[in-house]
């Protein structure tokens, strides 16, 4: 087995606020291979944001902190450094989009400068260059009249377009790694599918890796190879996409699942929302995160916080009822090999 | 962008009209009478000097004068400085008042955006805390404060070295210049510091960024290309009112460090009355800051895109 | 990721746990719109501070004059110009003598030309000097400094056309202190030659019963006598150049200054937010003639138009100009508030929840009181404590260029203009003014800062 294009192991990261210490993440672990996708899921503050930022380097310290972990690119440390080989990592080796393209480029600059800058900086391009470099990319990200509109400013583009030239400008420097942190959600539901697709089209055109940040689990399963899902700080269940989908392991995975609509009309199912709230983080709760929440909780979840129990090959859960001498069996629930 | 031009200056013609106006309505609704001075001895001297300054035709028709002669640019004769016309006094003095206002807003604008920056920069860490108390006192004392505290300093610091480092009072050189032009912009760099300050923060936190940093750029290129010019905006669209408060608030330095500017013209007239001289000192003020404001404004078109190609 | 150990665990751990009810509960008890805008301005200890600077502030002008009954008028001839906490003491002496021109037995002994004929006190202080050759006159001069190199002699007092020694008594406006007297060699033609001597004369303080008892400084039993110290009338913060107690008039200055710095904000917000209300309100047409005519004022010179408007007003003699002064900021400065006013107007009629309680049957008056005031008031009351240091800032520019308040009523700012001719040498008269104009205007600044981060939520800062 060849090593990961990237390894996140044991991430913590914490943030001071007034309100006290918020520990965003607690002890992450996943690996990306080169060329596949891995999507990381989760609830809106479950930390899966806070991960690949602290990774690039892109939180606030102060307030923020990564108090443990590493992150190794081809088995290098990145974490707390700009290069690695002799390269910047940010920009070169891993490119990044964010989720609102209307704030997240800068306004006073023109499309074709702000594309051309990485080219500038890591690939030492001539400004006649890098422009010209920059129309190019544009045409690959399938903008028509790329030339011009380069020149022209980001609130002369609409939502989708933007998304794609801030695609355009974070593969500019062929990076072996995307991180796309929500790229569709605040587009419009057709402009979304097209986005995804030139994702895709992009990564098989140029053998990257992509990491997708999501809520949504249409994009996962239209997008990914492997499945991250977070809960409060953590990963509750990892495995492949049809792993996760179709043999779940752990009850917030069936939660999501349950909350999701669904436009297949054999699986149509009334929509069932999990009930109550995510735990607060300033003091998170003793035993299992989800404890609170969970349908099929027990004296043990409320104690102590499980651990990853294997469920298959390459698929784990953090979940009490993956436990050899668990008595309990949800039907919803696949369990492991340890019940066969 | 020209039709934005066009529309401003026909703004700003309106507006100088309108000040020509409110200073005419004021200056005739002054009690007394503007020959009630010694001058006007006998009736036949008075009918005189009326007849001079128009005083004797209906109020309508001397406004029409008035408005005529603006256009002509010609503010007419001195009331108290016999045959001296207010043009020449403004010629005379109201380039040493631009050079003051110049001077002053150019320290306001290039300290305020540096130390604004700086303490964005530097938040909550010492030199943050510094300048904001400056910034604090630069708001809260009044400028004749500073101005008069200027120049004590001045003395001292010149007693102490036994020469004269900066000339105490007067005006003519660039030594004359410094420290007036420092305190008249006082108070303004401390505002433009809290503003660059404020605008610096949040563009901190932007989302673009955060997109700048996640492209790798080195931090000298982020702060320049990304950070300033962006937070500069908001500063430019103050500059405008800006330079009306220091152009004004020359007077006080003027005053205290007896400058032969415009201002203290200015309020030399007011005291003797002196109609044209005050009338044709106040249009032309608001003359100058109109320009003022629509040029600033217009510079701000150039500046930011968002304006500029709309 | 290692296979984990498996810890071993009973058979209790497995029970089922019921689900908790308090799930959907909150932890935090809600407040008031106006409860939180409260807690939040208490937190915030500059913006307490500066409360508590106001409310001092507010006492200084109402009570102060109530505990420190001096009247800021009156004349203290004895103390012009007194540093606080100065040297109050004085010596009694007998009445004025006139001088014979001789040398007195009380003389104090010293060498050089000109010397001492007498005792000097701040009732005369007497001169001789001896015949220097060459000299056809001598010329002398009084300073408050010492003669540098180079540097005046000062205030020349007398000529004397005579080349014999002289001597002369200056009584010419004396105070205790340090003086540095020069005598000038004359040519013949009555022209200063570059010979001199200077003598510093250490001048102190003396009184006579007769005035002592006038000024009702001693009970009026006790007895005096020649060479008895008694203390002049105390000034805690100095006194002026007309030798009026600066504390009291900084006590009714604090009046003046206060009472424009409060009251004509308040009086051109609330026209501001009439005119803005009533623009917003109708919309349309007679909106945007408001508004335009809004904007002509706003560009009108601000400062050219309140020193205008001061002459419009009449400022004749005796006038205070108090009124014309709040006349002028009413006039000028109400299109800030009501461009304000009128942009938070049209923003909240257009706000979902208006709708929303429109649908539920409001009537206009209960939109009005219910939704439009409150959202207005948070905004108004920051932009009233904004105003006030710039109204305060106004009339100490008005009446430091006097063209404000005037003579003989204190105003922070009239004190100021009339501090600076002796600030080089008595720098507490305009220090004193400017300290409380600043203190205002910071606690204002800092209260308004406090209020809008409490209050508005839009406006709040990114600290």
């Amino acid at each position: 087995m060849t090593s990961p294009l990237l390894e996140v192991s044991n991430l913590h990261v914490e943030f001071d606020t007034y309100g006290g210490t918020v520990k965003a993440v607690r002890g992450v672990d996943f690996h990306v291979d080169a060329g596949k996708t891995l999507a990381i899921v989760g609830e809106s503050g479950c930390g899966k944001s806070v991960t690949v930022q602290a990774m690039m380097g892109l939180i606030p310290m102060p307030p923020g902190r990564i108090t443990q972990g590493s992150a190794r690119l081809r088995g290098q440390e990145i974490l707390g450094r700009s290069t690695v080989d002799g390269r910047e990592v940010r920009g070169a080796q891993i490119g990044m989009i964010f989720q609102d393209p209307m704030s997240s480029l800068n306004p006073t600059m023109s499309i074709g400068d702000q594309i051309a800058e990485p080219l500038l900086v890591h690939r030492g391009y001539s400004a006649a260059q890098a422009r010209a470099r920059a129309v190019e990319l544009l045409e690959m990200v399938r903008i028509p009249e790329a030339a011009r509109r380069a020149k022209q400013y980001p609130f002369e583009f609409s939502g989708g377009m933007l998304q794609r030239a801030m695609i355009a400008m974070a593969i500019s420097c062929k990076p072996t790694l995307l991180i796309a942190d929500e790229p569709t959600t605040a587009l419009d539901v057709t402009i979304q599918a097209q986005i995804l697709d030139l994702l895709r089209d992009l990564q098989n055109e140029t053998g990257m890796a992509l990491i997708l940040i999501t809520h949504d689990l249409g994009v996962v399963a239209r997008m990914a190879d492997e499945v991250a899902v977070m809960y409060a700080g953590r990963i509750v269940e990892s495995g492949s996409v049809e792993d996760v989908f179709y043999r779940s392991s752990h009850p917030y995975t069936v939660g999501l699942k349950a909350a999701m609509p669904s436009n297949d009309p054999q699986q149509q199912h009334e929509l069932r929302p999990i009930e109550g709230s995510p735990p607060d983080l300033f003091s998170p709760p003793v035993g299992c995160a989800y404890a609170a929440r969970c349908p099929h909780s027990m004296g043990i979840c409320q104690q102590r916080p499980a651990q990853l129990f294997p469920v298959g090959d390459a698929h784990y859960a953090r979940c009490w009822l993956q436990h050899p001498e668990s008595p309990h069996r949800p039907a919803e629930l696949s369990l492991g090999g340890h019940h066969e | 962008m020209w039709q934005y031009t066009l529309k401003r200056i026909f703004q700003g013609i309106i507006t100088i009209w309108f000040i020509a106006t409110a200073t005419f309505v004021a200056m005739h609704s002054v009690p007394g009478d503007p020959l009630s001075s010694e001058r006007a001895t006998t009736p036949a001297i008075r009918a005189n000097l009326e007849e001079r300054y128009g005083l004797n035709k209906p109020i309508l028709e001397q406004y029409a004068l008035y408005i005529g002669s603006f256009l002509k640019g010609d503010f007419g004769i001195s009331f108290t400085q016999r045959n001296r016309q207010v043009n020449d006094i403004i010629r005379e003095h109201f380039p040493v008042s631009a050079t003051l206002g110049i001077l002053a807003v150019t320290f306001a604008a290039l300290g305020g955006v540096l130390f604004g920056a700086l303490t964005a920069l530097y938040r909550n860490r010492l030199p943050d805390t510094i300048i904001m108390f400056l910034v604090i006192l630069g708001i809260s004392v009044p400028s004749f404060v500073f101005a008069a505290l200027g120049q004590l300093l001045l003395v001292n610091i010149n007693n102490l070295l036994g020469f004269s480092l900066l000339p105490v009072a007067g005006w003519g050189t660039v030594a004359h210049m410094l420290i007036p032009a420092l305190v008249l912009g006082m108070s303004t760099m401390a505002y433009v510091t809290r503003l660059m300050r404020s605008s610096m923060l949040e563009i901190i936190h932007s989302d673009y960024i955060r997109t700048a940093k996640a492209k790798g750029l080195p931090a000298g290129r982020i702060f320049t290309r990304h950070e300033l010019r962006n937070a500069i905006l908001p500063v430019v669209t103050v500059l405008g009112p800006a330079i009306a408060t220091i152009t004004t608030g020359g007077f006080v330095v003027e005053l205290v460090f007896a400058i032969p500017g415009l201002g203290r013209f200015f309020v030399q007239a007011v005291q003797q009355l002196d109609y044209t001289v005050i009338m044709g000192t106040t249009v032309f003020y608001g003359a100058f800051l109109v320009t003022m404001v629509i040029l600033v404004d217009l510079l701000y078109g150039w500046i930011d895109p968002r304006v500029r190609v709309q | 990721m290692n296979e984990p150990l498996i810890p071993a665990l009973t058979p209790e751990d497995f029970t089922p746990v019921h689900q908790r009810e308090d799930v959907h509960g909150l932890s935090r008890p809600s407040r008031s719109y106006w409860q939180d805008a409260w807690w939040r301005l208490r937190r915030n200890r500059r913006a307490l501070a500066s409360l508590w600077i106001v409310v001092g502030l507010l006492a200084f002008a109402l009570i102060g004059p109530l505990l420190w009954r001096v009247d800021p008028a009156r004349q203290d001839i004895d103390q012009i110009s007194q540093a606080p906490g100065a040297d109050r003491s004085a010596v009694i002496v007998a009445p004025y003598q006139p001088w014979s021109g001789q040398p007195t037995a009380a003389a104090p002994v010293q060498e050089g030309v000109l010397r001492l004929g007498d005792v000097p006190t701040s009732q005369a202080v007497r001169l001789v000097w001896d015949a220097l050759p060459g000299a056809s006159g001598y010329r002398v001069y009084r300073n408050d400094y010492p003669i540098d190199a180079g540097m005046a002699f000062g205030l020349p007092i007398i000529d004397v056309m005579a080349s014999g020694g002289g001597h002369y008594e200056d009584r010419l406006n004396l105070r205790p202190g340090t003086y540095y007297y020069s005598l000038v060699v004359l040519n013949e033609f009555g022209e200063i030659t570059d010979r001199y001597e200077t003598r510093q004369v250490e001048v102190p303080r003396v009184i006579t019963e007769d005035e002592v008892r006038q000024r009702g400084l001693v009970p009026e039993e006790q007895a005096l006598a020649l060479g008895d110290t008694v203390y002049l009338a105390f000034h805690p913060l100095g006194t002026d150049y007309l030798g009026r107690d600066v504390l009291a008039r900084l006590m009714s200055g604090a009046r003046v200054s206060l009472f424009i710095g409060i009251v004509a904000p308040f009086l051109y917000v609330l026209l501001g937010v009439i005119y803005g209300s009533t623009a917003g309100f109708i919309g349309g047409r007679l909106d945007q003639l408001m508004m335009r005519f809004a904007d002509f004022v706003v560009a009108l010179p601000f400062l050219l138009f309140m020193i205008l408007f001061q002459v419009v007003f009449g400022l004749g003699p005796g006038q205070s100009g108090i009124i014309p002064m709040m006349v002028a900021l009413v006039l000028l400065q109400w299109p800030a508030t009501a461009r304000l006013v009128r942009g938070q107007i049209l923003q909240i009629r257009q706000e979902a929840y208006i709708s929303a309680s429109r649908l539920l049957g409001a009537k206009t008056w209960y939109l009005v009181l219910r939704h439009m005031i409150p959202n207005t008031l948070g905004v108004v009351l920051v932009t009233l404590t904004f105003a006030v240091p710039n109204a305060i800032f106004t009339e100490a520019f008005l009446s430091f260029i006097g063209m404000g308040v005037a003579p003989p009523t204190a105003s922070w700012g009239s004190m100021s203009n009339e501090g600076l001719a002796t600030m080089l040498t008595h720098p507490h008269e305009l220090m004193f003014p400017a300290l409380f104009i600043s203190l205002t205007v910071l606690a204002f600044n800092l209260l308004g800062d406090g209020l809008r981060d409490a209050l508005d939520v839009r406006m709040r800062s990114v600290e």
